[in-house]
């Protein structure tokens, strides 16, 4: 029996068995208060100056190293470095030096004292909580000022790493390779720490009580998968976690391995699975991950982060060598799928109640219709490669369909007249992603080549709610029997029509979706990179039959809850070992 | 009133209120301006140049903010920053 077993939030995956590396910024830093003489303040003040001014060269170089696809950590750190610059911070600890005449250590304690209390009031929790970034920046002064700054980037074997926080700047400081597991005291599943796991696929858990009565070095067993982390393991617990180690590793690796199979039934039937994807960067990862092509590019990523708009040649060459790089697979370009909200910038105040409901994707465009034609130029520009595809999106019926072909037959014969090279039959599709394309998908068929179904927004828009709302995002149901409907009408309308019909939503990349799609016979699905490797596993141990006994099931289904329970069953009983290793957007 | 001397009021629409992120890009805004700006919430006012403040004012999503600015840029100032708001703060950097 462990000596111990600590319980906290599962948010990534997996099980790691070692020893421990406690960090812990504070160890060896404990403040006291020291009373200094008058004489002493600007002497006090200055190692105050110097440990923020040292902070914040630390966290600039930090901020240098973060590569473009930790975004979100790089906006985190940001705001630390704002607070650090932020004169009214150390001047509220520098006056309480002068006031209190004690050790800057003391004073930078109460500076932040006093910005915990005014954070305890509110009664919002994820606000609440924000008061660590505070902690966290007062946490490097105080290392500053104790002139021996935490230094946790060097380890000589791999550990699994505790913390009470992980902020982002220490993830990006510590070895990431020498670390097979992360364990926090603080943080839910929004926490920093989880996301960076995920992304490296290591096993973590946040929210672990009593966590800092551990030390370092202690043997341990960090179970990513529910939550635990076993002190001192028995031999029994030893061994039955050492298997399933064993055999998730076998999993993951057996997964990985035939990625490059297609994905076909036992009977046959082919579906194609393509990527995702936003940055440059990612095409490796479509390569890795057996992708085969990419389903949907999304464009915004060059508008935003800049004053400017791009010009039509940066656009063109981004899009030339996306398709050369991907080629013979094909590349389905998706034009811009902004809000007003988003480039607001360059287009004038915008007043929106409701941007979801407003002025973006291809009605932002056609407000917009320069800048609407020089992507249209790019991307025919681009065409002439011949593995390319154009797909508009939030095309809400036909008028407006025909409007936006319009506009891209004038933008041909502009080219043409300008004796460019374009691709003449490249092909030309639309999202369907609102219920009254759905509704019209007949119609809409007969004009386009090809339909993708974005389900994230069709969910949000055919039930009413904002799935970034928390009060409601319990509504977000994929299975759905309104949902589900939609899908397998547009499905079904666009082969009457004779084109193909794609599926680019999360539900692409969830387990427990993957078969029923099946069953409707959709020709692809488009899905982030690192979940085509598992997805294309369970199509390949599926057979057709029983996707589409699957599908009669559930359409039948009243409600939401029954078919949860028909798809939970199918797999559980099909594919235990995807239950086991996966998480999906059906709730229990 | 006059040119010099604005001010607004905008609703917060930021999902987990004004937390450090939103805090810092609307502070960096803030200091484009050489106006004097401070923002109001729940009967107080601060500095809207200091991250720091802004997060004491901890409002949370669906606020009502007061923006004020005072000096020769202040109308330029309270739009840029109610632009950011109303936007969601989702100008990404």
């Amino acid at each position: 029996m462990a000596k111990e077993i600590l319980k906290g939030i599962p948010v990534s995956a997996g099980i790691a068995i070692g020893k421990t590396y406690y960090l812990n910024r504070g160890e060896n830093t404990s403040t006291i208060r020291m009373d200094i003489d008058k004489g002493h303040v600007p002497e006090e003040k200055n190692r105050l100056r110097e440990a923020f001014s040292l902070a914040l060269n630390d966290l600039e170089k930090i901020r240098k190293k973060i590569p473009r696809e930790l975004k979100e950590q790089a906006a985190i750190i940001d705001s630390h470095i704002m607070l650090l610059k932020d004169r009214k911070f150390q001047n509220a600890a520098g006056d309480y030096i002068r006031k209190d005449m004690i050790n800057a250590e003391w004073a930078l304690e109460k500076a932040v004292s006093d910005i915990e209390k005014a954070f305890s009031r509110i009664e919002d929790e994820y606000i609440r909580e924000r008061i660590q970034d505070v902690r966290l920046v007062a946490d490097r002064v105080r290392s500053q000022l104790h002139g021996s700054p935490a230094d946790p980037g060097t380890f000589t074997q791999r550990m699994i790493l505790l913390a009470p926080d992980l902020s982002p700047a220490d993830t990006i400081e510590l070895q990431l390779d020498k670390i097979m597991a992360f364990a926090t005291i603080s943080g839910g599943k929004t926490s920093h720490a989880g996301i960076i796991a995920r992304s490296l696929q290591i096993p973590a858990i946040v929210g672990v009580e009593g966590l800092n009565e551990l030390r370092h070095g202690q043997f341990v067993i960090l179970d990513g998968f529910n939550g635990k982390i076993i002190v001192e393991p028995g031999e029994d617990e030893l061994a039955h976690y050492t298997e399933l180690k064993y055999q998730f590793e076998e999993y993951q690796s057996q997964v990985n391995r035939n990625c490059h199979l297609p994905a076909e039934t036992i009977d046959g039937y082919k579906i194609q699975v393509f990527a995702n994807i936003e940055l440059f960067e990612e095409v490796a990862a479509v390569i890795d991950n057996g992708g085969e092509g990419i389903g949907l590019y999304r464009t915004e990523y060059s508008f935003l982060n800049r004053d400017d708009l791009p010009t039509e040649e940066e656009l063109f060459e981004e899009y030339r060598d996306l398709a050369s790089i991907i080629y013979p697979h094909k590349l389905v370009i998706r034009t811009l799928d902004l809000g007003a909200d988003k480039i607001a910038s360059q287009f004038g105040p915008i007043r929106e109640a409701n941007p979801a409901l407003g002025l973006r994707a291809i009605r932002f465009c056609r407000r917009h219709p320069g800048l609407f034609k020089m992507q249209l130029r790019a991307i025919l520009r681009a065409s002439a490669a011949g593995n390319i595809s154009i797909m508009f999106p939030m095309i809400s019926g036909m008028q407006e369909l025909l409007e936006v072909k319009k506009m891209y037959h004038s933008v041909r014969s502009e080219l043409k007249a300008g004796k460019v090279d374009f691709d003449p039959t490249m092909p030309m599709g639309i999202m369907v992603e609102l219920p009254s394309a759905v509704l019209v998908a007949d119609l809409l068929a007969r004009e386009v080549d090809f339909f993708s179904i974005g389900t994230n927004d069709l969910i949000q828009y055919s039930l009413g709610i904002d799935r970034t709302n928390k009060h409601v995002s319990y509504l977000y149901q994929p299975l759905h029997p309104a949902i589900l409907r939609s899908i397998k009408h547009v499905v079904d309308a666009g082969h009457e029509a004779g084109i193909e019909v794609s599926l680019c939503g999360e539900v692409a990349s969830d387990p427990y979706c993957v078969p029923i799609l099946m069953g409707m016979q959709i020709d692809s699905i488009s899905l982030n990179p690192q979940a085509i490797p598992g997805i294309k596993r369970i199509v390949r141990q599926a057979t057709m039959d029983e996707c589409k006994e699957l599908l009669k099931r559930v359409l039948e289904s009243k409600d939401v809850q029954e078919s949860n329970r028909l798809v939970r069953e199918m797999i559980f009983t099909r594919f235990p070992e995807e239950l086991m290793f996966y998480t999906s957007l059906i709730e229990e | 009133m006059d040119e010099n001397n604005q001010e607004i009021l905008v609703s917060l629409d930021s999902e987990f209120g004004l937390h450090a992120r939103p805090a810092a890009l609307l502070a960096r805004e803030a200091q484009k301006f050489s106006s004097d700006i401070w923002l109001g919430f729940d009967g107080r006012e601060v500095d809207a140049k200091s991250i720091l403040d802004i997060l004491t004012l901890a409002a949370p999503n669906g606020s009502t903010l007061r923006i004020l600015a005072r000096g020769s840029d202040a109308q330029d100032a309270v739009r840029h920053i109610r632009r950011l708001i109303m936007g969601r703060f989702e100008e990404k950097g």
